[in-house]
Parts: C-alpha cells; sequence; structure tokens
C-alpha cells in the first residue's frame, strides 16, 4: 500500500506544479494590473487571493519555505498599502512572482529552494514604512479593523457553515501594541473563543506568526450574540479593541465610524443598503463558478494523449489490413452478396478513424494565448530595464497550435521580443524628435496560413539597415566583397541570423539586432518552420515565424531513389520537373541544371544507398532552402499523403539525415529526409560526386 | 537454494545464447526492414511493430558470423534496452530456458577485456552450453564513440 500512496503523492506534486506554473503566472498579470492602477482594492484582493492559494498549496506539498513566504505576503498585502506605497507594491510582488518561480524551478528539481531572505526583506520594509506615519496620527490603543478579508476558501467554509444553520459571527481583535507576549496571546484568544463556540477559522494560524501582526481575525461559530462575545474577547493587557459582526453582513460599519471605544454592530442583511449587498455578492458569484469550471476541463498528461494518438494510428494501419483481406475476398467470391455489406461497414469504420484521429489531434491543440500571455511581464521588464516606453498589442490569440511547437517558440520569442525592445524601439525621446509616439510598440499576431501558423513580432522602431548589416558581414568574413553585391533584399537581412555576426556585441548595436539571433533560426528549422524578416529603416520591422500546426502530422511527398521510400516535407518543395541525364552539366565540381533562367545546385539522393542505379530519365524535387534553391535527383514520385510522424530516436539509427519517419497505410515504414541536412551533406561530398557522375555520364 | 534463471534462448550459428526472459518482449518474424542512411553496417533499419518504429540490429553480423543465412526460420527478438525498444535477427529462437544460478559460470578470462565483453556467463543445462550475453553491452560496444559524437551535436 505504501507503494500506492508515494505514487499519489508524486502525482499531488505534479499537479501543485500544474497549478503552481498557473498561479504565478496570474500573480504576474495581476502585479502588471496593479502597477496600473493601485489604487484599485479588487485588484489587490485578487493578488491576495492568488498568493493565498500558493501558499495553501504549497504547504499541502510540504514547501514551507515558499508557503511560508507567500504566508508573508499575504499578510502585507493590504488595499491600505497599495494605497500608500502605490507602484512600489506591485514591484514587490512581481519580483515576488520571480523568487516563487525560481524556488518552484527548485523544488521541482528536489533541489533546496533559495531562502528568498531579500524578498522577505523587501516585505518588511514595505509594511514598516507604512504603518511609521499611522502610529503618528492614530492614538496608541489602536482599532479592530472592520473589513474582513477571507480568502475564496475561507468564503466558502463559512458560507457552509451558515447553511448548516450555525450561526458564524466573525471577530477582528486589535491585539494591545504594549503586550509583549504574542504567542501567548493567541492562545489565551483561542481559549475564549473555545469557551464561547467553535472556532472555524483563525487567521493568523498559528501562534508564531503573532509576532508579527497587530490584528486577529477570526470567525466562530456560536449561539451567543455579538455584546457577549465582544465583552468576554476584551482580554485587558491584550486585546485592545473588538469588533464582531455577523458574516454575510457587509462591512457597512466604516462608514459610521465608531466615536465610543467598545464597538458592537448588530446590523442584519436585511437592513443593507442595495448596493452593498451587490457588490458583497460578486465574489459569491465567482466562487460558484471556481466550483463548478474544473467539471469541464480536465487536465491530462501529455504522454497519454500521445499514447491514444498512437492506438489510432494503429487502428489505421489494422484498417489497411482489413481493406486488403476483403479485396482479396472479392476476387474469390466476387459476386457474393456479402461484398456490399463489408464495403458498407469499411466506409463506416473509415469516416470514424479519420474523425477520432482528428479529434485526438485537436486535443493536443491550444491558443497562442497562452504563449502571448507570458509577454505582458516580459515587456515590462525589458522597456523598464533599457529605459523605454512600450505598450504591448496582443491579436490571434485565439489560433490553435500544438503544445509542444508553443512551448518550444517560448524562448525564441521572448529573444525577438527583448531585441525588439532594446535595439529597435527608440528612446522616447528619440521617437519625439522622430515625429512618432512615445510609446513605442511590439505586436505580437498570430493566425493561420494554409497547414501552418504564422506568428508575427512586430516593433515600430528604427527598423534594420540592410547596407550596416552587409557591411558588418563583410568584415567578419562572413560573405566575400564581391558576394556582397549580389545579394538579394532576403539574403542581405538573413545575415544576421548568422552566428559569426550576431554574437559580437558591438555589432548588435550598430546593425540593430543580433543577439543570439542564429539560435531562434536553429530553434525554427527544429521545428520544420521558417523566419523572414520585413523592415522599413525608420519605421519599424516585422518577424514572421512561420511553424507547421502541429508537429505529428506534415504533408509529405513521397519518391523512390535506388527502390527505396522517402519522403520529404511539401512545405519545403517549391516544384517538380523532369529531366534528362543529357541536361545535367557539370560547374566547378557541382552538377547543376538550368531550370528557365536559374540554375540549380542537384543533389543525387540515391547516394543514400549503398548502390545508385542508371535511369536516363530522372525527376527532379525543388527545394528551398531559405533563398536557395536546390534539385534533389530522384528515381520515381510516388505521391503526395498526410504523415504521422513518429522519431527515430534509437541511438543505432539516429542520422540527422532523417528527421522521422512514418507508417503508411499498408504498414510500409518510410523515412522523412530533413532536406537541409540530405542538401549540404550530399552536397558537401564533391570529390566523389565526380566520379559517380563520371561514371554515370 | 539459488534462484532459477529463465532466460529466452536463440541460436546464432551453432551457438546458443541467453537473455534474460523479462527483458523480451516478444518474438517475430522477420518483416520488411527499411533501410537508414548512414546506420553502422549491423543495423538493418527500421520496421513497423504495429504501429511502432524499431531499430532492427542484425546480432549476427554483430557477432562477427561470417556466414549469414536468410531462412523462414529467422527471427526478430524485440527487447527493451535501457528503455528503448530494439530488434535482434537472430537464427531462430524458440525456447525458454531454466537453469539454476549456480550452473552458470564466469565467462572464461579471455573474453574479458577483448572484444567479447559482452558475455556474462556460460551456463550449463545438461549436455549443452548456453552463451549468457548482456544487451546493453551488445548494442553499446563500438557505438560509444558514435553516440559521443551526437551527445556533441545536441
Amino acid at each position: 500500500m505504501s507503494f500506492f500512496s508515494e505514487d499519489r503523492v508524486s502525482e499531488l506534486k505534479d499537479l501543485f506544479f500544474e497549478s503552481a506554473t498557473e498561479l504565478l503566472q496570474a500573480l504576474n498579470e495581476q502585479g502588471l494590473e496593479l502597477e496600473r492602477r493601485p489604487q484599485d482594492a479588487e485588484v489587490v484582493r485578487s493578488v491576495r487571493r492568488t498568493v493565498h492559494t500558493l501558499k495553501g498549496d504549497s504547504a499541502a506539498c510540504g514547501y514551507t519555505a515558499l508557503s511560508d513566504l507567500a504566508h508573508e505576503l499575504e499578510d502585507a498585502l493590504t488595499p491600505e498599502l497599495a494605497k500608500a506605497r502605490g507602484k512600489r507594491v506591485a514591484e514587490v510582488v512581481l519580483s515576488a512572482a520571480d523568487i516563487f518561480q525560481d524556488m518552484l524551478r527548485a523544488y521541482r528539481k528536489n533541489a533546496e529552494p533559495s531562502s528568498g531572505a531579500g524578498l522577505l526583506d523587501e516585505i518588511r520594509a514595505l509594511v514598516s514604512k507604512t504603518e511609521a506615519p499611522e502610529l503618528v496620527v492614530l492614538t496608541p490603543a489602536k482599532k479592530a479593523i472592520e473589513t474582513f478579508e477571507w480568502s475564496e476558501y475561507e468564503k466558502i467554509l463559512l458560507q457552509d457553515a451558515g447553511r448548516r444553520g450555525l450561526k458564524v459571527l466573525q471577530v477582528s481583535l486589535a491585539v494591545d501594541p504594549n503586550c509583549n507576549t504574542r504567542a501567548i496571546a493567541w492562545q489565551m484568544v483561542k481559549n475564549t473563543f473555545q469557551d464561547l463556540g467553535t472556532v472555524l477559522l483563525m487567521l493568523p494560524e498559528d501562534a508564531a506568526s503573532m509576532e508579527k501582526v497587530d490584528n486577529l481575525f477570526a470567525a466562530i461559530a456560536s449561539s451567543f450574540d455579538e455584546t457577549h462575545i465582544a465583552k468576554k474577547c476584551r482580554i485587558p493587557m491584550v486585546i485592545c479593541d473588538v469588533f464582531v459582526e455577523r458574516f454575510g453582513a457587509a462591512d457597512a460599519a466604516q462608514v459610521a465610524a465608531p466615536v465610543v471605544e467598545e464597538v458592537v454592530t448588530t446590523k442584519a442583511n436585511a437592513s443593507l443598503p442595495v448596493e452593498e449587498v451587490a457588490s458583497e455578492s460578486e465574489p459569491e458569484i465567482g466562487a460558484a463558478s471556481i466550483s463548478a469550471a474544473p467539471e469541464s476541463t480536465l487536465r491530462v498528461d501529455a504522454e497519454k494523449i500521445d499514447a491514444v494518438l498512437n492506438l489510432v494510428g494503429e487502428l489505421i494501419i489494422g484498417k489497411s489490413m482489413l481493406t486488403q483481406s476483403i479485396s482479396e475476398f472479392d476476387k474469390k467470391f466476387g459476386r457474393d452478396p456479402l461484398h456490399a455489406k463489408f464495403a458498407d461497414v469499411l466506409g463506416f469504420q473509415a469516416r470514424v478513424l479519420a474523425d477520432l484521429q482528428k479529434s485526438v489531434m485537436k486535443v493536443r491543440m491550444v491558443p497562442v494565448e497562452q504563449l502571448f500571455r507570458r509577454f505582458g511581464r516580459i515587456v515590462r521588464d525589458v522597456a523598464k530595464a533599457c529605459g523605454r516606453e512600450v505598450r504591448l498589442e496582443l491579436a490571434g490569440q485565439t489560433t490553435d497550435l500544438d503544445k509542444s511547437i508553443l512551448d518550444t517558440l517560448a524562448e525564441p520569442m521572448a529573444h525577438l521580443v527583448r531585441n525588439a525592445i532594446s535595439h529597435g524601439i527608440e528612446s522616447p525621446d528619440e521617437r519625439v524628435a522622430a515625429g512618432k509616439e512615445r510609446f513605442g510598440t511590439i505586436k505580437l499576431n498570430a493566425y493561420h496560413q494554409g497547414n501552418n501558423v504564422v506568428i508575427e513580432v512586430s516593433d515600430d522602431g528604427r527598423g534594420i539597415d540592410r547596407e550596416k548589416v552587409v557591411k558588418k558581414a563583410v568584415e567578419r568574413g562572413i560573405i566575400q566583397a564581391g558576394e556582397a553585391k549580389n545579394l538579394t533584399e532576403g539574403e542581405a537581412l538573413n545575415l544576421i541570423f548568422h552566428s559569426g555576426l550576431s554574437t559580437a556585441e558591438e555589432i548588435t548595436s550598430v546593425a540593430g539586432r543580433g543577439v543570439g539571433m542564429d539560435v531562434v533560426k536553429t530553434v525554427l528549422d527544429r521545428l520544420k518552420g521558417s523566419i523572414a524578416i520585413e523592415t522599413e529603416v525608420g519605421q519599424g520591422s516585422t518577424f514572421y515565424l512561420k511553424v507547421p500546426l502541429t508537429l505529428a502530422i506534415i504533408k509529405a511527398l513521397m519518391f523512390r531513389s535506388a527502390q527505396k521510400l522517402y519522403a520529404v516535407p511539401l512545405t519545403s518543395v517549391v516544384e517538380i520537373i523532369r529531366a534528362t541525364e543529357a541536361e545535367i552539366h557539370k560547374v566547378d565540381q557541382h552538377e547543376v541544371l538550368r531550370l528557365r533562367n536559374e540554375v540549380l545546385t542537384l543533389v543525387r539522393l540515391n547516394r543514400l544507398a549503398a548502390q545508385a542505379e542508371k535511369t536516363s530519365k530522372i525527376f527532379v524535387i525543388v527545394v528551398a532552402i531559405g533563398d536557395r534553391k536546390f534539385g534533389l535527383l530522384v528515381d520515381k514520385l510516388v505521391g503526395e499523403e498526410e504523415l504521422v510522424i513518429k522519431a527515430l530516436d534509437h541511438h543505432l539509427v539516429s542520422t540527422e539525415l532523417v528527421s522521422g519517419a512514418s507508417i503508411l497505410g499498408d504498414g510500409t515504414v518510410v523515412l522523412i529526409l530533413d532536406v537541409q541536412a540530405v542538401v549540404s551533406k550530399l552536397g558537401r561530398a564533391r570529390t566523389q560526386d565526380i566520379k559517380s557522375a563520371g561514371a554515370m555520364a | 537454494m539459488a534462484k532459477d534463471l529463465h532466460l529466452v534462448g536463440f541460436r546464432i550459428g551453432r551457438e546458443t545464447f541467453g537473455v534474460p526472459i523479462s527483458l523480451v518482449h516478444e518474438i517475430v518474424r522477420v518483416p520488411e526492414i527499411t533501410a537508414v542512411p548512414e546506420a553502422p553496417a549491423f543495423v538493418e533499419g527500421v520496421i513497423n511493430l504495429r504501429g511502432k518504429i524499431v531499430s532492427i540490429v542484425d546480432l549476427r553480423k554483430r557477432f562477427g558470423e561470417k556466414e549469414i543465412t536468410q531462412s523462414k526460420k529467422n527471427r526478430i527478438l524485440v527487447v527493451e534496452v535501457e528503455s528503448k525498444m530494439v530488434g535482434l535477427i537472430v537464427d531462430s529462437a524458440s525456447e525458454v530456458l531454466r537453469m539454476a544460478a549456480d550452473q552458470v559460470d564466469n565467462p572464461p578470462n579471455v573474453f574479458e577485456d577483448g572484444e567479447l565483453n559482452y558475455v556474462t556467463g556460460v551456463g550449463k543445462l545438461k549436455d549443452r552450453l548456453i552463451i549468457l550475453v548482456e544487451l546493453t553491452k551488445v548494442l553499446q560496444k563500438g557505438e560509444l564513440k558514435r553516440l559521443g559524437e551526437l551527445g556533441a551535436m545536441a
């Protein structure tokens, strides 16, 4: 049985990491909101709720360092504090989000997290500074706070108790500032409560945290009336003020500021102004929808979905086996009336299978919003660090994309956005001087384009100066001076993806872009996507990231070379032409072919196989790699098909030439070639090329 | 009393080899194999095993067998090595062997540092000799360098 419980714990932790990631995302967003509207008490409360949930969840998993820190932050966050300290609070919240993130990362690796002491100091500094002026204004004997800020969970708990017919009273106690034995005070209050009825909630939750707070909140179920409770709770030298209220009554007492030392409010629900009721009932609605939401959404491990997808793949193979058997049956008993029945059943099965496959594929898709959401924070931080004023615009958030692609894109996109802000967008003064708005704009957009999704990252900054890029590339020896003249616009801009150009610091400031751009390109290549740039000096630039809808299925062109079946992604195919051996010329050790007014460099694919065959009539598949075109010589074209890609990941067979394999309807395995690797690898072996070409001619 | 070893016995040439039965997923006939470019000589390629792509190693080539005859008796042992499925082509495979652990002798010294260090023991079963092999080593020996290169690339 212990085996089971261990399993449960790791499952619980997995769930925790999932939800914690989302909580931190929410915390980031709320922090940004807080920065915009520090006066809004509702925003502060939402931050508090998030922090509270994080605290509870992490405590449940035994991550005490995190939960303690969250607790500290939750305690510090009050609307009053936000009002008094403004943006400073938002900054602490955002840096807290970062520290929580680091701690989570550590926990995930089963490592000991950082103590977060820096954050603790920040929080304390925040609180103490607000309280200092307050002490001057207020009388030494503090008043009990008359508003109750229960978390969603606590509210539900209290409502639940109320529904069970209990009379729920919320009590707020102000601890006497002269009381030095806070922990004992806590225990005394608790004992008093227990005499009066059942303690439902008590904040702080333990005696140890009493040291840091001046107010005690509790909810008790009691049959005594409010006055009696207030009297009982007034413990001399410990509690200087008491406020008791029936749960559910709004904090209308704030309006009628009490002059008497002892304040006991006994307002019933009915006497409340209508507006108050409305505002109070809002969080309740929120609570109800929260409890309903989990029923319609499931968290599923991506591996489990992949397993289902694999099974669907096997079903499809099973179907084609069945089709084959039936066609054999037909040959034997062609006139059998069963024939029509079989055909019907097969047709039905095929339709359902196709639907099934589509549905499973859909499960893997998530809206790009998940990715875009992270950029609010990135833009803010980078803009702040670079002294820019930047606005983020999002469009097309509902576009669906495969989850794994989405996750892989996060890093390169962050890179592009960072570059756009630090190098693209000018400082506010420069912008005004150039007749632009003070605020620079970063725009993220996503849309479908055939079987691809295009994600645009654009800015309205200074753009990329093509001439400077080319000049630097020549200086760096990446291209020859002679070559530079022949570069097309696209080729020149693509130079920024060259690692030699991008790694040097001073070039980036001149050319505008470039730190680690080669990494961006590499990631997109790996995703079988592409990247294009559009830029105008002074107007800004746009990066177009084009990625396939899903990694699991691609449209591919299948062909045979030396009897072997291969496929290449259709996205890289430009056109297909027919040629004869006689039309192939040799230029500078390369085999080339004239295609209209272009010269194609050819790559012989049959060199992949051990023995090459002679065929006089050949097909040339024209593929584009970046701006350049190459011709792949193949023996026979087979056709176009949607292929479910499976990884060829065993170390014995993995090769950069093959990006994956797929299984066709009849069970045949087809290898999907990585066009770029094939061209660079087979195009390189020039000497062999001549020999084999010579033998062929 | 020593534990019994459960082995799947297979033949390559004239010898019988054994691998622990727990590692063997299944034994299938040799289907059509798709060759993979740039693979080492003893790697035949990949097959479709009910929707899964499985790499195929010709164990006979790997063991340096001189004469390789393709026959209907040839089988593929689908085994799990380092949590990946690999298919091994053998001359024939059909028996499950059970022998006491104390019937297994250490391999002769000559094997230890030579090419044959994947032999973990020689078992005696009545009058037969069963060569026990360690699959992880079989599939890695000579591959280490290649693996290193792959690691550097990634």
